[in-house]
């Protein structure tokens, strides 16, 4: 459960108190985006949400006060989901990283350089179609774009919160962002950008 | 970063592979100063595949940052949350 290997801690009641309310409460708004942005439903992201803290308050001897509570929370989030949510998905979607790794070092990437997709473009996107495009992408591929862009996580935490190596941060965050720039090209055009 | 004369830049990037893990870098915070001032200062000024990149980039980051975030979570999760806690401390 824990993000670094830290020795047990024993803290009194008072303490117990002080560090959930003060240390995990204030990332609740942050945790209950990643929940319903990888659960897509708001019943099931409640239902995360409160399972992680309740964990995070039973295994909260495992955390040292002061330290990153917002990396250890989102982990424990991440691995309530993997063992308890995505099970429950009719259609489990798994990501070969094989072929990301390969991906990452082929010479398709140099094909998809330039993205046909302008600022423009983006800019005139003002309803849901961003999120719309964060959401169709494939689950392991969401988590990464959640954690770095909108979380703002650097790839040591995010390695440790994924239990990942940095170089597989990196290659699947790249890969993540090449099919939200397909996306949001499919998105473009629709809108009558023409997008040579 | 100026607003270079695009018509003098470089049309086509030499060394594209290593520029956009570069790019990455920079945007994920992750580049060092040297690394960061080098390719912002120098090779954007003159590579318009690189300079459109950087700016179609900064602006998905932008875009998902004020579009995909800043909702709070329902004040009955708290609610439920701190309850069960406050149960759990007592018990």
């Amino acid at each position: 459960m824990e993000l670094e290997e830290t020795p047990k801690q024993h803290y009194t009641e008072a303490e117990r108190q002080q560090i959930f309310d003060h240390e995990f409460m204030p990332h609740i708004n942050s945790m209950y985006n990643f929940a319903y942005r990888l659960t897509l439903d708001q019943d099931d992201s409640k239902d995360l949400v409160q399972d992680t803290y309740l964990k995070a308050y039973r295994f909260i001897e495992s955390f040292q006060k002061g330290t990153n509570a917002k990396a250890w929370l989102f982990r424990i989030l991440k691995n309530s989901f993997i063992n308890d949510y995505r099970k429950k998905s009719k259609e489990p979607s798994k990501v070969d990283y094989q072929e990301v790794e390969s991906y990452y070092n082929s010479e398709e990437v140099d094909r998809q350089i330039t993205p046909d997709l302008r600022v423009e473009a983006l800019k005139d996107m003002i309803g849901d179609e961003i999120s719309n495009a964060l959401n169709s992408l494939d689950v392991d591929f969401r988590t990464v774009i959640i954690l770095c862009d909108l979380e703002g996580f650097k790839y040591d935490e995010m390695a440790k919160i994924l239990d990942i190596p940095i170089g597989t941060v990196r290659s699947r965050l790249h890969r993540a962002r090449n099919l939200l720039k397909e996306k949001l090209s499919e998105y473009a055009k629709q809108m009558g950008y023409k997008t040579a | 970063m100026s607003n270079p004369d695009q018509s003098r830049m470089k049309q086509d990037c030499a060394n594209k592979r290593e520029c956009m893990q570069m790019l990455q870098l920079i945007v994920d915070g992750e580049a060092t100063p040297e690394q960061k001032d080098h390719f912002l200062k120098h090779h954007l000024e003159e590579c318009l595949p690189c300079f459109n990149n950087y700016h179609l980039e900064m602006a998905i980051r932008q875009m998902l940052k004020s579009k995909c975030t800043g909702d709070c979570a329902p004040q009955e999760l708290v609610d439920s949350i701190k309850a069960k806690v406050i149960r759990n401390l007592t018990s």
